[in-house]
């Protein structure tokens, strides 16, 4: 067993800290209440070209692994931006996977090296308002129209979506009750969003109000054909390739608020003084924040190992839901206590932690609730009956 | 009973529990099991419960076995005193020189639709078992040699498969949602009882045992660890107490719903406290002589006893009319 990050991960964890230290609590509490995207931090990891890491070389990326993706948006979220900075280039980090494993060589030429300099915004629409987790219930319908696609239905939480240029859309081609299997029958484009054919409505939302998160209204959005990616009818599957890394990148998030959280409570603890001494020195104040350096050491710990089997080509959906599960626990926790540590002052603005807190929060439902990652671990690991 | 009549009822009973609570399992014989009963059955409490209308309120019943549950005690007040007595009120049945005690299935659930695989339960000083099926049947079974039971207090006796069943009565259905609230609430009442003598316990334990030169219950983790449990334990009591009022003032259906959510509190919470007080008692709570096992084995065994939380909370998640 070898515990040590490579030189290059430590590497990366180093710059990239270095790299945000300049976008202080202040920017982020701007950007959160302004609720404006935050295009310097944004260029800032475009301009260190980051974004293209799992990018192949080829397209203009580094073309590295899932467990230097995750160092990058742990230490991104952990520099205090929290989901605010990871979900402003959370799908250019990795969302792109199924085209690049499944694209045209031309759509990937026509997209990939923009998302690795940064220049191309994009976002993922996969859920409906009738259908969140149970993917295959979606009704976002796609008419073959020549060498187009028509494309009419709706789509909810589409993160990102007024900022960008792009969507990574999931259609039915054959409805539900035209396939044999239910997960049959859906098709993946990577295409423009055309506003006079989408209508973007953003969803007003508790946190992470930097980054939109939004329902689509599509109505007749003609799609060329070079915008499918891969074959027809084959979208869930391709999506399914990228399940396991999109739950370690989030897994990280998770983990990196959780660690500022930490941070922020311990500091607090140490300066604040009532009754004559650091509150730090109170059990009931020490020992909680004592036990989420625990549980955060441990998340990682299983991150770290789900994040080594997926780079290493081995199976990984269990480490992979045990990270998301582990980590969202313990990130949500330790910013929970954080707020607790600083009393009043935990519920001002000021004292970020009550935003670390919110987009906290986020993470024990999206982009899979804890109680469906138990689903998975029961049935899938445990080998228990499917209970839904 | 007026204020001053349940005191001393209550007070007779504390009594009983001061000379024959057991302080270790070693204590648990066949001897000071019968000296016990025999202390109890002097005090000729089966009738509390046992004339129409009774002398008791179900609220006092509760009250009763929380006193008995605050120590490890051998005697069949359950059981003989509170349970059986109230089924054989609820029939109008003429009274007899039997002892009987209640019977559950093997699983210690309300016995189903014939009486079979049963065991009596609370069965120190008993002659016999009354058992009542879904139909309302009540019958007599008689009872079978020692069971062995987690909970090394209470006795329980195997009742032979091939016994005779007696049919005694059969009890209107109004009638067997009250026999079922009225169980419910009188065991949940025993458990809150030990599991808050046993938090009281642990707090006196904080405060005289002493670590790096100061009392254990003035480090903050002890504290708030015993102000939790203080907590869980007053919810207990509450929850109870309310499922006992409504089996005085409410209609069956509204009762046996507060009964079977004071069930599904106590089963948890009690158990969390318990758990708590062990903590603060360490190591010492580990060994047999200590009392703590004797706690841990009755609220463990309670929580599973007639329903489980589990089984509770889906009885509770549908409209009130149609449970």
């Amino acid at each position: 067993m070898d515990f040590e990050l490579t030189e290059d991960q430590e590497t990366i964890r180093k710059s990239v800290a270095g790299l945000l230290r300049d976008f202080d609590d202040q920017y982020w509490m701007e950007k959160d209440q302004a609720h404006e995207f935050p295009t310097e931090f944004y260029e800032t990891v475009a301009g260190g070209g980051w974004l293209g890491i799992t990018i192949p070389e080829e397209y203009g990326g580094h073309g590295l692994g899932i467990t230097e993706a995750s160092l990058l948006l742990e230490e991104v979220a952990r520099s205090g931006g929290g989901m605010n900075a990871a979900s402003a280039i959370h799908l250019s980090i990795f969302g792109m996977h199924p085209v690049v494993v499944h694209g045209s060589e031309e759509l990937k030429r026509r997209t990939l090296p923009r998302i690795a300099t940064g220049d191309l915004h994009v976002c993922f629409g996969v859920t409906e308002p009738g259908a969140g987790l149970d993917t295959a219930s979606i009704t976002t319908y796609a008419r073959r129209d020549g060498d187009h696609y028509v494309v009419n239905g709706r789509k909810v939480w589409i993160s990102k979506a007024m900022e960008s240029e792009k969507i990574l859309l999931l259609t039915r081609t054959s409805k539900a009750d035209e396939v044999t299997k239910r997960t049959d029958g859906m098709t993946l484009f990577l295409t423009d969003i055309d506003r006079d054919r989408i209508d973007i409505r953003p969803i007003p939302k508790m946190g992470r109000n930097a980054v939109t998160s939004n329902e689509l209204f599509i109505d007749d959005l003609r799609i060329p054909v070079e915008d499918r990616v891969g074959e027809e009818g084959q979208g869930f599957r391709y999506l399914l390739d990228g399940l396991n890394p999109e739950r370690m990148l989030i897994a990280a998030e998770a983990l990196g608020i959780g660690r500022a959280s930490l941070d922020k409570a311990v500091q607090y603890g140490k300066e604040r003084i009532v009754f004559g001494r650091p509150i730090g020195m109170n059990q009931a104040i020490q020992f909680p924040l004592a036990d989420s350096l625990a549980r955060l050491d441990a998340a990682e710990l299983v991150l770290r190992k789900a994040t080594w089997l997926y780079d290493n080509g081995r199976p990984c959906g269990r480490e992979a839901n045990t990270a998301k599960y582990l980590c969202a626990d313990a990130g949500f926790t330790a910013a929970d206590r954080a707020v607790q540590t600083h009393g009043g002052m935990g519920y001002s603005e000021e004292y970020a932690v009550a935003r670390y807190f919110r987009e906290a929060r986020l993470m024990r439902i999206a982009p899979i609730s804890q109680e469906m990652i138990l689903n998975y671990l029961g049935s899938h690991t445990l080998g228990l009956p499917r209970s839904y | 009973m007026d204020r001053e009549e349940f005191v001393l009822v209550r007070d007779m009973v504390r009594s009983l529990a001061t000379r024959h609570g057991v302080t270790s399992a070693d204590e648990v014989k066949p001897s000071t099991r019968a000296a016990a009963q025999q202390a109890l059955d002097e005090l000729d409490l089966a009738e509390l419960r046992r004339t129409s209308p009774p002398a008791a309120t179900a609220q006092e019943c509760a009250l009763l076995a929380e006193e008995h549950g605050r120590r490890p005690l051998t005697t069949s007040l359950l059981g003989t005193v509170l349970l059986a007595p109230e089924l054989l009120r609820l029939l109008g049945a003429s009274t007899s020189p039997a002892i009987p005690t209640i019977a559950f299935t093997r699983e210690l659930r309300f016995p189903g639709r014939t009486p079979t695989d049963l065991v009596a339960w609370d069965s120190e000083g008993a002659d016999s078992a009354l058992c009542v099926t879904t139909d309302g049947t009540v019958s007599r079974v008689e009872l079978g040699p020692s069971a062995p039971s987690t909970d090394l207090v209470r006795t329980v006796r195997a009742v032979p498969s091939d016994a005779p069943v007696e049919v005694v009565g059969q009890l209107a259905a109004d009638d067997q949602l009250r026999w079922q609230a009225y169980a419910l609430v009188v065991v949940t009442a025993e458990l809150v009882g030990a599991a808050g003598s046993f938090v009281e316990q642990a707090v006196q334990y904080a405060r005289d045992r002493r670590q790096y030169g100061q009392a254990i219950g003035s480090f903050q983790a002890v504290q708030h660890l015993l102000a939790d449990a203080t907590v869980l334990v007053e919810a207990c009591t509450s929850v109870t107490r309310y499922a006992a009022w409504c089996l005085d003032n409410e209609p069956p259906e509204r009762a046996l719903a507060a009964a079977r959510v004071a069930k599904a509190e106590v089963n948890s919470s009690a158990l969390e406290a318990v758990y708590a007080g062990m903590q603060v008692f360490g190591g010492i709570a580990q060994t047999w002589e200590h009392i703590a096992h004797l706690y841990l084995r009755k609220v463990r065994l309670g929580s599973t006893l007639l329903a489980t939380t589990a089984e509770l909370l889906p009885a509770l998640a549908v409209p009130e009319v149609t449970r």
